[in-house]
């Protein structure tokens, strides 16, 4: 095994940490251990998808963005790149063009929304659709977490994953280009890129693929929309209704879940939850599901709607972006075509829009060697079969079988299960000191001290 | 490594059970992705060929460094004409079977494409024994 470094924005606070399980038990891919009372993320599984960080009753788990202030200092053009669904986030008395112009008093000299790219990609669909080449179902590449999910539990269908760039990344080429003939020097443009997830900061700063990201700044959603919530009780109501929509309507709703599947010529489904989204991947890989050509997928339900980093509340959420859509719509009706800006510079997002083949990771690979592999294989197969198999995780791990993994992967020992404690320490292999201590070691000093044995005395 | 998993005849929902077991396993060696796939379908038709026309089967599966063979014995009706079945787009599958979208006359083809050796013994009336092999 290579021992690949892996970049992730989700990251535990051990400060903060209580070691109360809660992530380990809704961790998808098993990525998390606990470890000396604080839970510890294997950066081979983890795929950002952040149902950790969702779970988290103190907020010890948390997303590692780039800094704002700081960097609005940095740059002397800054352009804010915002999805859809950031609109989305605010009560509908609240219009687009005002969001936007309390996100430009915020230090911004432009705003651009990023589904502008999603037009684009809408053309680069129909030509992919009709080469018989690639292979079937093509699997969208729009959510980074289904394609770092592919990548680690499912590598034999990475070879689905479309090679195209994500809206954001189309989005940011586009701003770089047209203000690479402004008298400011390239370096000092900044485009900041607003994520309503922590796959896409990653996505951003390490994205499959490519080289490197044309975004310069990645930010919550979070912080912008406590940022923009101050001050647009301040901002006038700019009459933008007569204005011309500058894409087409439902390109809006490219990141919830449904209409991206609309675009690709044949069969085609729509997934949205990260559960859901691996129980279909299980029977694509194991050959249950054939004669699909498209597959649009989401980890969070509701897609972007549901995002960890979007403050408000997905359903409404998407009746916002609905209702804006139709708005948009009869806009149209009344008014001229369509006129989107990146549109004017299809050949150069043309010449800029694929990425490398994606590859498998290495999360589930037990050894380099298929030998050496199997014998790891049937050790946790004996192992398993001596621990109690409901998964109660009280050594650390979020079933009988990643204890088994770790035992063979030399990370933990037997005496971890409670349960073969108590066999030990009947069988006088283990003391009842020991059994403290490998508790302690899982659960962290002082784990054991909330209980107060009177022996046997009521307490006064 | 030896697994070893009892396939019920007429069983449609946990069809697939057996073949994505095989392939989870497969995973965690290091075997190149496409292989495990080309497994995986072919284990899967394999296993979908037992729930539809047999009564019951076993699946024996036996994973070394080398390779895995496979071998499916089932009780059913066997195959009275090997030779045909083995045509794409054969199939004596009830349209019952056929209703559910099995039955296409491909499980077989199919199944010799992904596989390195395969080999098919059946006695009418009695059973069926299909055993595969696909090199590493």
């Amino acid at each position: 095994m290579t021992g690949q470094h892996y970049v992730h924005a989700i990251q535990i606070n051990t400060e903060k940490c209580i070691g109360c399980s809660h992530c380990m038990q809704v961790c998808s891919t098993q990525a998390i251990r606990i470890v000396e009372g604080h839970a510890r993320i294997m950066p081979e599984r983890c795929v950002d998808c952040g149902e950790c960080y969702s779970v988290c009753p103190v907020a010890a788990v948390y997303v590692k963005d780039d800094e704002l202030e700081l960097n609005l200092q940095k740059f002397i053009y800054k352009i804010a790149l915002v999805p859809a669904v950031f609109f989305g986030q605010f009560p509908t008395q609240y219009s687009v063009s005002q969001i936007s112009s309390a996100i430009r008093k915020l230090g911004f000299n432009a705003v651009f929304e990023v589904e502008h790219a999603v037009d684009f990609i809408k053309e680069q669909y129909v030509e992919i659709a009709e080469d018989a080449e690639i292979a079937r179902p093509v699997i969208s590449s729009f959510c980074p977490s289904v394609v770092r999910l592919i990548q680690v539990m499912f590598p034999s269908l990475t070879e689905n994953i479309l090679r195209l760039k994500a809206p954001h990344d189309l989005a940011a080429i586009y701003l770089r280009h047209i203000n690479s003939n402004s008298n400011i020097n390239p370096e000092e443009i900044g485009v900041f890129y607003f994520t309503p997830c922590a796959s896409k900061i990653v996505a951003a700063k390490a994205p499959e693929g490519e080289d490197d990201s044309p975004t310069d700044v990645v930010v919550s959603m979070k912080l912008l929309y406590n940022k923009v919530y101050r001050i647009i009780k301040d901002i006038p109501l700019s009459d933008d209704l007569k204005r011309n929509s500058t894409m087409e309507p439902d390109s809006i709703k490219w990141a919830l879940s449904g209409t991206e599947r609309e675009y690709f010529k044949g069969r085609s489904l729509a997934i949205d939850g990260v559960e859901n989204v691996i129980k279909f991947l299980e029977k694509l890989e194991s050959g249950h599901i054939t004669d699909i050509d498209f597959l649009e997928l989401r980890v969070c339900d509701q897609g972007c709607a549901g995002g960890i980093l979007c403050p408000g509340n997905r359903f409404l959420t998407v009746e916002r972006i609905g209702e804006r859509v139709k708005k948009l719509q009869n806009r149209l009706v009344e008014n001229k075509e369509v006129v989107n800006p990146l549109m004017n510079h299809r050949e150069l997002l043309e010449k800029g829009c694929k990425t490398e083949a994606i590859k498998p990771r290495e999360g589930l690979l037990l050894d380099d060697n298929v030998e050496i592999a199997l014998q790891k294989m049937k050790k946790i197969k004996a192992l398993n079969s001596y621990l109690p198999g409901f998964d109660c995780g009280a050594c650390g791990a979020p079933t009988c079988k990643n204890l088994a993994e770790d035992i063979v992967k030399g990370k933990a020992n037997m005496s971890y299960c409670v349960f073969v404690q108590r066999v030990m320490e009947k069988n006088y292999k283990l003391s009842p000191e020991q059994a403290f201590q490998t508790i302690e070691k899982i659960w962290g000093k002082d784990r054991l001290n909330k209980y107060k044995d009177n022996h046997g005395e009521k307490e006064s | 490594m030896h697994l070893q998993f009892e396939i019920e005849g007429g069983d449609f929902s946990a069809a697939g059970e057996a073949s994505s077991e095989v392939k989870k396993t497969l995973k965690q060696l290091n075997i190149p992705p496409v292989l495990v796939r080309r497994i995986a379908v072919a284990l899967y038709e394999a296993e979908v060929n037992v729930v539809a026309h047999a009564y019951r089967g076993v699946m024996e599966v036996d994973i070394s460094g080398g390779g895995i063979y496979v071998k499916l014995k089932d009780k059913g009706p066997g195959i009275e004409n090997i030779d045909r079945a083995m045509e794409e787009g054969f199939s004596t599958a009830s349209d019952k079977v056929r209703e559910m979208g099995f039955g296409a006359g491909m499980g077989l083809p199919n199944i010799k494409k992904n596989c390195d050796e395969m080999k098919l013994t059946s006695t009418p009336g009695v059973g069926t024994t299909l055993e595969l092999t696909i090199n590493f």
